[in-house]
């Protein structure tokens, strides 16, 4: 089965470059997976799940109830999608479900790697040194998920 | 400043929209909204990001703004550069510009309608909370025409990469012309999509007549007053006064419908100014000749609208064929122009869409499409430049000054949604003192609020590209019951202040 790691964020807006730095750092240290990144949300990233039989998403998730640099993993499954949201809202999973519906060749098994941020919203800011220091691990948890 | 022992109901947070925004209601003694305030609490900065960076940056680094219309910013940003440097593009480069530009306006009108707004519309406003999604868009309009929308958005993206670098940020405006020409086998792949996006926007014209125009409760609810303002509108258009998005002047009409103003992108500051509110993190702009008089409809009030519906307003007609027969068939069916239901966005999006479509054909098929030479070299000491667009949610300004190295010394920029802002602010507060009542806080009736804003399409993270600062923030404390038992706010100044319920 084909894995694909997609890597999510924007090297614009501090802590949210974690995962372009993941990108970064796995293409050199893993030529042999598939890894792509995007800085769109929604709709668009159904372009970058199709094809994929496994994928790995890394991005920060701001849950605001865990420390900065905490890594969560878990699978679509576990996700209600958009809790509490507006129906108007496209977010990968709703991008997921669309695609499933239309028959077209999205992953049979999502993984999430998130790591909670500390800041996501200030310009030309610079990742906070606890996030930073998740990149690592995020990167061990990456090529044990590929080879399992 | 709103007196916070009144009853307050929160829809938060406004999601689907790029950024984060928050609608505040505030109830009286009677049970009746007392007030209503769209809130932004989204934190961006920019414009001092910008400085001390090179203009010719500036069209890679500002369609980083959000991941929604990357395009238009590029394309603002590379006209500020044409203008900066004194250099004007050459006539393949011009096209190649607006080709791919109107390549993209397609694209994002057709995700606006079928994904966006659809829910609103194609699913209805009434429609069971769980119908109320894409998948239900999708239940509605059929798997087969949800399979056409995704193989035509797909192929008007590998378009927009082919001549652009990359979608999602591209990297082809130059000031003076474009990177990359266009080559006959180019040409013929825009030429063949085009035609198929053109049949693309009529039929989905069809789908809006079929499900929207054809149910008589849609019809009232665009024309009903929760969704009317009478304002002013602004859009710009070419030599003929028709619509056009990459070029042309700003025309403002009226609330009659006659022309107020039309101006050049290096005169806006002249007409448009911007308004500050302690309750928002946004920047409300106003006609500034007619200054600010709050948020009132009218003749003689500074607010005024951008994005489809003032588009259409603003101007005489479409520059093509089938364009301007929807334009015509838009304006009888509304009975008036301009038109002042806000609603009436959703179908003059479509109008657009057909026209960007015909519009890519027409470029497609001009034989100097495939010129070689697209690039006239920038010789002048840059000093200051100014780029607009017709972005698809409305007008984007763009606004440089530099030191004679091309370093940003000071940079502006007007967002669509700052245009609207104000309009959008009397939309959510008048739909709001239409619907609801302590009595009717239905979820139906919440959505129908947030409706009014929708149509705008507004695009919240771009919007908000203000210093960084204490923002305005209120938080609201409910027990159990949903009953209000305190607040809390922190004010601009950065001030704590405790209500009790």
């Amino acid at each position: 089965m084909t894995t694909r790691v997609l890597c999510l964020g924007n090297v614009l807006l501090a802590d949210d470059a974690f995962g372009i730095v993941v990108a970064e750092q796995l293409r050199r240290r893993r030529p042999d997976l598939e890894v792509r990144e995007s800085s769109t949300s929604g709709f668009d990233l159904l372009d970058d799940t199709l094809g994929a039989g496994r994928l790995i998403v890394v991005d920060i998730v701001q849950s605001g109830a865990l420390a900065p640099g905490t890594i969560s993993i878990f699978r679509e499954g576990d996700v209600r999608t958009v809790p509490g949201g507006s129906p108007h809202y496209v977010g990968l999973f709703e991008a997921l479900r669309l695609g499933r519906a239309l028959g077209l060749a999205v992953p049979d098994e999502v993984t999430i790697i998130a790591v909670e941020p500390a800041d996501c919203r200030t310009v030309g800011g610079a990742m906070d040194a606890s996030v930073r220091a998740a990149v690592g691990e995020v990167m061990r948890i990456i090529e044990t998920q590929a080879a399992g | 400043m709103p007196d916070l022992t009144q009853r307050r109901i929160l829809i938060d947070p406004i999601t689907r929209l790029e950024g984060h925004g928050k609608i505040d209601i505030l109830l009286n003694d009677q049970g009746n909204v007392d007030r209503a305030y769209f809130q932004v609490p989204e934190l961006r900065g920019f414009e001092k990001f910008a400085e001390g960076r090179l203009a010719e940056d500036m069209p890679q680094i500002t369609s980083r703004i959000c991941g929604v219309c990357p395009m238009a910013h590029h394309m603002a940003g590379t006209k500020a550069l044409d203008s900066l440097y004194r250099i004007a593009p050459p006539p393949a480069a011009r096209k190649i510009r607006e080709m791919v530009y109107s390549t993209f306006m397609v694209e994002d009108h057709a995700l606006h309608f079928y994904f966006l707004g659809g829910p609103d519309f194609v699913v209805g406003p009434k429609a069971p909370a769980a119908e109320r999604n894409v998948l239900g868009v999708i239940a509605r309009v059929g798997l087969e025409v949800g399979k056409r929308v995704i193989d035509m958005r797909r192929k008007l993206r590998a378009l927009i990469s082919l001549t652009g670098g990359k979608v999602v940020h591209p990297v082809f405006g130059l000031p003076g012309g474009v990177a990359k020409r266009v080559t006959p086998e180019d040409k013929s792949q825009f030429q063949s999509v085009a035609a198929e996006a053109v049949e693309f926007a009529r039929f989905t014209l069809q789908v809006f007549n079929d499900v929207v125009i054809k149910n008589s409760d849609y019809v009232d609810l665009i024309f009903s007053d929760a969704y009317t303002h009478r304002t002013h509108y602004m859009g710009m258009v070419d030599a003929n006064n028709h619509v056009n998005f990459y070029e042309g002047s700003l025309r403002v009409v009226s609330p009659e419908g006659r022309e107020w103003a039309k101006f050049k992108a290096d005169q806006y500051l002249d007409y448009v100014a911007e308004h500050v509110e302690p309750w928002s993190y946004m920047k409300f702009c106003y006609l500034k000749p007619k200054g600010w008089k709050g948020f009132v409809d009218g003749a003689d009030s500074g607010i005024y609208c951008v994005a489809p519906l003032a588009r259409l307003n603003a101007a005489d007609g479409m520059a093509t064929p089938l364009a301007q027969a929807a334009y015509q068939q838009y304006f009888a069916t509304l009975g008036a122009k301009p038109v002042h239901h806000t609603l009436a966005n959703h179908w003059a999006r479509l109008v657009e869409l057909l026209y960007a479509a015909e519009r890519m054909k027409q470029l497609a098929d001009d034989p100097e499409i495939t010129e070689t030479n697209v690039r006239n070299l920038p010789r002048e000491v840059p000093s200051e430049g100014f780029g607009v667009v017709e972005a698809p949610r409305g007008t984007l300004f763009h606004h440089y000054k530099t030191d004679e190295h091309g370093r940003i010394t000071k940079a502006n920029l007007i967002v669509a949604t700052q245009n609207n802002a104000a309009r959008i602010a009397m939309s959510v507060d008048k739909a709001a003192k239409g619907l609801i009542s302590r009595d009717n806080i239905s979820e139906g009736v919440l959505n129908m609020v947030e409706m009014a804003f929708r149509a705008y399409d507004p695009c919240n993270g771009c919007a908000t590209h203000s210093l960084p600062g204490n923002m305005p923030l209120m938080v609201c404390v409910r027990d159990r019951e949903g009953t209000i038992v305190g607040t809390l706010q922190r004010d601009s100044d950065g001030t704590i202040r405790r209500n009790a319920g």
